[in-house]
């Protein structure tokens, strides 16, 4: 993406608002998560919050989106609200899986959220699931197979590919590459770069996903196509994850630079550039969302726990 | 689409047309796929011109029937994925053992979906494999299974013996709201029976008395049931033959009561033994009726390793109608049957 970016001014406070809640509630299961008040393992999106933002600004509810394991961002830029998964987290009977799903089974079909799983690779193929059903019923909506790279080595990732390009299916695969599977580099998972594989199949955009505009036009435009009825597109974001792969603690690979790489810093700064963004407003966005942050897990800590009669068969 | 309208316990019609097990499997998809626009096939061949050994067959919405290519794991979590996305799905393998390959998409995926977030969605996905041994066909192509997938909470498993059973449960699954694997016997395609015209559900968890008896309670499903059927036809045995159409959900209060009557239970199982279904019954009855049991229970089944090829192999390693006979009749004479 070598061109200027172009943003309006309330699309660019969506944006910022969007990845910042991602990083404060993330921020917040971090500082809580010792306490084991959320009895759940947890993989956090910080530094990769411009994956989902510039992504779900363009889903719409009708849109279904399957995610794998780390589905905090997306699935609150998806739409998803801090109280139904502040209670998930908690394993309250008030969370959006009711206390069955924990962290990495969300559920929010209101918003385009029909489930995701945390078997590597598999949900891959509902999202393609879903582009065939929109394509039989000649519906609009869109398949979203949201996945990290390492979930390209899966066979289930090829199989995907292929059907979906087979039959034009209006779906998009976003590879979210952190670089990392656990603590395993690219480097020793991947034969392949992610682009080639792809491009086998449909047209393949690589974007910086640490830059949200970046990621949120490259998406647009991969959308676009594939609601006109374009067939399939792949976006592959390369990212960088800066926590440990499960859990509350940084990342000990050394390869984040928190000044550099920051998706939310990034942002501001060219908000501020164009004039779109002035004064205190930012510190006021931040503090808008630890209120609602704050919400959340009040709702979350006061809410009952599932009874065990539901565990009958 | 209203689909519990169609609901109907009755057993069997007497009379009437007569039509063949793979005509009532094609007749039930057909009318699914009429009566609801949701319904649609997909499978490996399920669109080529043999149709599923014929019961895909000429349907009238040819076009809600799709080929896949060679990717069964994938193909299960597209059809997942459509399922949860306003379709109704129906997902054949021509072998069950082709099937294997999606145990990821059926074990984690398809039977966990419902649970995983507390039972708030649906998951109208049927998944119908082709089971049973052709001709020296060896172990990849021969094996049954059905005890092991009803082993997985959030499946369904459906086997039906008769053509009536076979439209009636077929189309009951289609209707059903959670997954179901339904299980066909490649033996029992050309069978034929009275089967309605018409539209109807069979119960998903009710039994069938096959037979009626006093001295002996036989459960058989699939072929099996119909194997038991002429074993006990023409030995004229005093034996109770149920066939609970349905593994899981099963139907252990019919068993159950039938085993408190006779005070003997065998299991007809074409299936391997080890933590199978006939062990599954057998553990339940014991539970529920030991004080009934005048005998131990007997299990029949294929012996605990992979089918052969030679004939010779093959005819020993089978269960015949008329080795259940002998078995059945020794197990009448009080003597001790070898499982
Ligand atoms: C099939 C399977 N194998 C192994 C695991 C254990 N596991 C969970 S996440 C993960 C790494 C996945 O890396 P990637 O797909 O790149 O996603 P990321 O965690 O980086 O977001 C592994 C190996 C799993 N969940 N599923």
């Amino acid at each position: 993406m070598t061109r200027p970016h172009t943003i309006n001014r309330e699309r660019g406070l969506r944006l910022l608002r969007t990845m910042r809640t991602i990083r404060q509630a993330s921020e917040r299961i971090a500082a809580l998560y010792p306490s084991n008040v959320m009895e759940t393992p947890v993989h956090l999106c910080i530094g990769q919050e411009a994956v989902a933002a510039g992504v779900c600004h363009h889903l719409r509810d009708e849109d279904k989106l399957f995610l794998g394991h780390r589905t905090h961002g997306p699935a609150l830029a998806k739409g998803l609200g801090l109280r139904p998964l502040f209670a998930e987290l908690y394993g309250r009977s008030t969370g959006c899986s009711r206390g069955f799903g924990g962290s990495m089974h969300l559920f929010d079909p209101a918003h385009g959220l029909p489930g995701s799983s945390a078997i590597v690779g598999g949900s891959i193929a509902l999202a393609v699931g879903a582009g065939l059903s929109a394509q039989l019923q000649r519906a609009d909506f869109v398949g979203v197979a949201w996945f990290g790279d390492a979930a390209t080595n899966a066979g289930v990732c090829y199989e995907s590919l292929n059907f979906a390009a087979l039959r034009k299916l209006p779906v998009l695969f976003v590879c979210e590459d952190n670089g990392y599977s656990n603590v395993m580099p690219k480097s020793a998972h991947s034969a392949h770069d992610i682009e080639s594989l792809a491009k086998v199949f449909m047209p393949t955009v690589a974007v910086d996903g640490t830059d949200v505009l970046a990621t949120f036009a490259a998406a647009g435009e991969a959308l676009t196509a594939i609601r006109a009825g374009g067939g399939p597109r792949f976006l592959h974001c390369k990212t960088k994850r800066w926590m440990k792969h499960q859990g509350h603690e940084p990342c000990d690979l050394g390869v984040v630079d928190r000044d550099r790489d920051c998706p939310i810093q990034k942002l501001e700064t060219f908000l501020r550039g164009s004039g779109l963004l002035q004064g205190a407003e930012s510190t006021q966005i931040a503090q808008d969302i630890e209120r609602e942050i704050d919400d959340a897990i009040a709702f979350a800590a006061a809410s009952p726990f599932p009874t065990p009669e539901l565990l009958e068969a | 689409m209203p689909w519990s309208k169609f609901d109907c316990t009755y057993t069997a019609p007497t009379g009437g047309r007569q039509i063949t097990y793979c005509d009532a499997l094609r007749e039930a998809t057909d009318q699914a796929m009429v009566h609801d626009p949701r319904v649609f096939a997909i499978g490996l061949d399920a669109d080529d011109r043999f149709g599923v050994f014929g019961s895909m067959r000429d349907l009238t919405h040819k076009e809600r029937v799709l080929g896949t290519p060679i990717s069964e794991n994938a193909m299960t979590g597209v059809a997942l994925g459509a399922a949860l996305s306003g379709l109704r799905p129906i997902h054949i393998h021509l072998r069950v053992d082709f099937m294997l390959t999606a145990m990821d998409q059926i074990v984690n995926y398809v039977a966990k979906w419902q649970d995983m977030f507390g039972r708030q969605g649906k998951v109208p996905l049927v998944i119908r494999a082709i089971v049973g041994r052709g001709w020296g066909c060896g172990a990849q192509h021969s094996q049954t299974l059905h005890g092991w997938f009803a082993h997985i909470p959030g499946l369904k498993v459906v086997t039906p013996s008769t053509p009536y059973d076979a439209k009636g449960l077929l189309l009951a699954s289609v209707a059903d709201d959670s997954p179901v694997v339904f299980l066909e016997h490649r033996w029992l395609y050309k069978n034929t029976g009275a089967v309605p015209q018409e539209l109807y559900t069979l119960p998903l968890g009710k039994a069938n008395v096959l037979h009626r008896g006093d001295r002996l309670t036989v459960v058989a499903n699939s072929l099996a049931a119909m194997h038991a059927l002429t074993a006990i036809e023409q030995h004229d045995l005093d034996v109770e033959l149920i066939d609970p159409r349905t593994i899981k959900p099963l139907d252990l209060d019919t068993i159950t009561a039938s085993v408190q009557r006779t005070g003997r239970l065998m299991v007809v199982d074409y299936d391997f033994p080890f933590g199978g279904f006939g062990a599954e019954v057998v553990a339940a009855v014991t539970e529920r009726a030991f004080d009934s049991l005048r005998q131990p229970p007997v299990r029949l089944g294929f012996p605990d390793r992979g089918m052969p090829s030679s004939g010779v192999l093959e005819r020993a390693y089978y269960p015949t109608p008329d080795r259940l006979a002998q078995a059945m009749t020794a197990m009448l004479l009080g003597e001790v049957v070898p499982s």
